[in-house]
């Protein structure tokens, strides 16, 4: 039988998204250090980040309310597989350690990165601060990551 | 709505690479198994539905490529695409097409070819804002909820390595499975690669080539055309808040699967699922998982789940046999996943499981997972 043939494609095309109030001024908020959550005039629920919408009670949310750089650890793991950095195409370096982190004036948890990647020194319930970037953008990733506290 | 029942089932080889089959091909295997199965031929078919996660292998309009491999020209045919619960969703679709009256027979086709694609990059391609900044991916979700899971409910590794050993054990008498391992042991699984602690490489799914068919028709259709038909009882759907964060306690509290289950518990009139429900199909795709969901699902108290495969209630020989075919953990084309749940709790049925049969089996339960942000539930019965 002949070889099979295997067609290949490589695409590498741009996209543009409109961000919406909210994560715009998340974003603006960044800049000078600073991290406010949107709270749900319903049930009370403070959202970081900050989106438009409360899922739960179906209600457009305006109230803004302080949240601290510091937290705590809900959940975490060691990746050793890294997936694609969505921003990059690259994996990101691993092993790395994540997060689910609770900020300090915040209801939901954030997704991120922590400096730790030893699992004997992680555990649900950890305190962790978030560390800046030395020069802000005002971007998503204006924090590197958290460092956990002893 | 009317009586709506699967007369018919059909699923491809399932393995790491087909690149003997192209997509259409791929599609067909599947779609012309499950015909013969039900004994009709394709112009039987009114409608059809496609399930496939269209960013995984690159391209738009899957259906436009596939459709005719599905015998679909001239036909409606309509593509659901919901993460994880495509296929279960694309069932649940079909079956309200047949019961509403809008057609009296749907043929159900799911297909992932992920040898052909990007899964990692399909899964990075959520919200642009929030998400891709700190994306996780699949290994990455499940890893930091089963960290809560372990912490609140004392599951234990061994625990979720006992799944692996059930999965590959029941895969290996299922031709159609694509890891089977029917030696594989304990020790071997704690003893495999760590991905994310504490997910090891045998604890998580693989990502599979594969397609899976069936065919759905009215009463009055399946009565004509099948002895043994798997009645459709009840289905459910729940939607969740997009962000893993905003979800309250992610594995142990599991409120779309949790809701979606006593929905089609209450409507199929199911009080103890652990006692009435003769087999079920459980869309697992990581070990610990499998337990959370014994939870969630009512199988048992929540904290119960470490025990309940401890003890084998739910291997072939226990008390309710837990994915017979293998689950998610042994074979995984994503939109075909669902499908194949569905289509694995009608087998049981049908009476048509072959070593994999569960003896007996009258009533049978199936369901979808999509991280955390869908569930669906199927119960299927012996009577309508």
């Amino acid at each position: 039988m002949s070889e099979r043939i295997a067609v290949k494609h490589t695409m590498d095309l741009a996209w543009r998204y409109a961000s919406g109030e909210a994560m715009e001024r998340f974003c603006a908020d960044l800049s000078d250090r600073r991290i406010e959550a949107l709270r749900c005039g319903g049930c009370g629920r403070r959202y970081l980040p900050p989106r438009p919408f409360c899922g739960n009670c179906r209600l457009r949310m305006t109230e803004r309310v302080p949240v601290r750089d510091v937290g705590t650890l809900v959940a975490w793991t060691v990746v050793h597989t890294p997936i694609l950095d969505g921003r990059t195409g690259e994996p990101r370096p691993a092993p790395y350690g994540m997060g689910l982190i609770r900020l300090d004036g915040a209801d939901t948890t954030l997704n991120h990165y922590l400096a730790e990647a030893d699992p004997a020194r992680l555990r649900v319930g950890s305190r962790v601060r978030a560390v800046w970037r030395p020069a802000l953008r005002g971007a998503m990733d204006d924090i590197l990551h958290f460092e956990v506290l002893s | 709505m009317r009586r709506v029942a699967i007369i018919g089932t059909g699923q491809t080889r399932h393995a790491r690479c087909r690149d003997d089959a192209s997509q259409p091909e791929l599609v067909r295997e599947a779609a012309a198994a499950a015909l013969a199965d039900a004994e009709l031929r394709p112009a039987d078919i009114d409608a059809v539905l496609l399930s496939n996660m269209e960013l995984f292998e690159g391209r738009a309009f899957p259906e436009l490529w596939a459709g005719e491999g599905a015998f679909a020209c001239g036909k409606p045919c309509m593509k659901v695409a919901t993460g994880g619960t495509s296929g279960t969703s694309a069932c649940i679709a079909a079956f309200h097409q047949v019961a509403s009256g809008l057609f009296d027979t749907a043929l159900v086709v799911g297909f992932e070819k992920h040898s052909e694609g990007h899964t990692q990059t399909g899964m990075a391609l959520t919200d642009p804002f929030w998400d891709r900044a700190v994306a996780s991916g699949a290994l990455g979700n499940f890893a930091l909820s089963i960290s809560e899971y372990m912490t609140e409910r004392g599951v234990t590794e061994r625990q979720a390595a006992l799944v692996a050993v059930k999965a590959r054990t029941n895969a290996a008498r299922n031709p159609h499975a694509h890891l089977k391992s029917p030696e594989v042991t304990v020790e071997e699984v704690l003893a495999s690669r760590m991905l994310a602690h504490p997910v090891r490489l045998f604890d998580m799914c693989p990502q599979s080539d594969g397609a899976c068919a069936m065919v759905v028709a009215s009463e009055e259709c399946a009565r004509r055309a099948c002895s043994r038909p798997a009645w459709v009882k009840a289905t459910a759907t729940r939607h969740e808040q997009p962000y893993l964060g905003d979800i309250d306690r992610r594995l142990c509290a599991m409120r779309t699967l949790r809701d979606a289950s006593r929905a089609v518990y209450a409507a199929a009139g199911i009080i103890d699922p652990l006692a009435e429900l003769d087999v079920a199909e459980i869309y697992e795709p990581v070990t610990y998982a499998e337990l959370a969901w014994y939870e969630a699902l009512g199988f048992c108290e929540d904290g119960g789940a470490g025990r309940l495969i401890e003890d084998g209630v739910t291997s072939m020989d226990g008390a309710l046999p837990v994915n017979p075919s293998g689950g998610v953990l042994s074979t995984n084309p994503v939109g075909a996943s669902g499908v194949i749940r569905v289509a694995e709790a009608a087998l049981q049925i049908h009476g048509r499981g072959g070593a994999r049969q569960v003896d007996g089996a009258r009533l049978a339960l199936a369901t979808g997972y999509g991280v955390y942000a869908w569930a669906d539930a199927v119960v299927l019965g012996a009577e309508p």
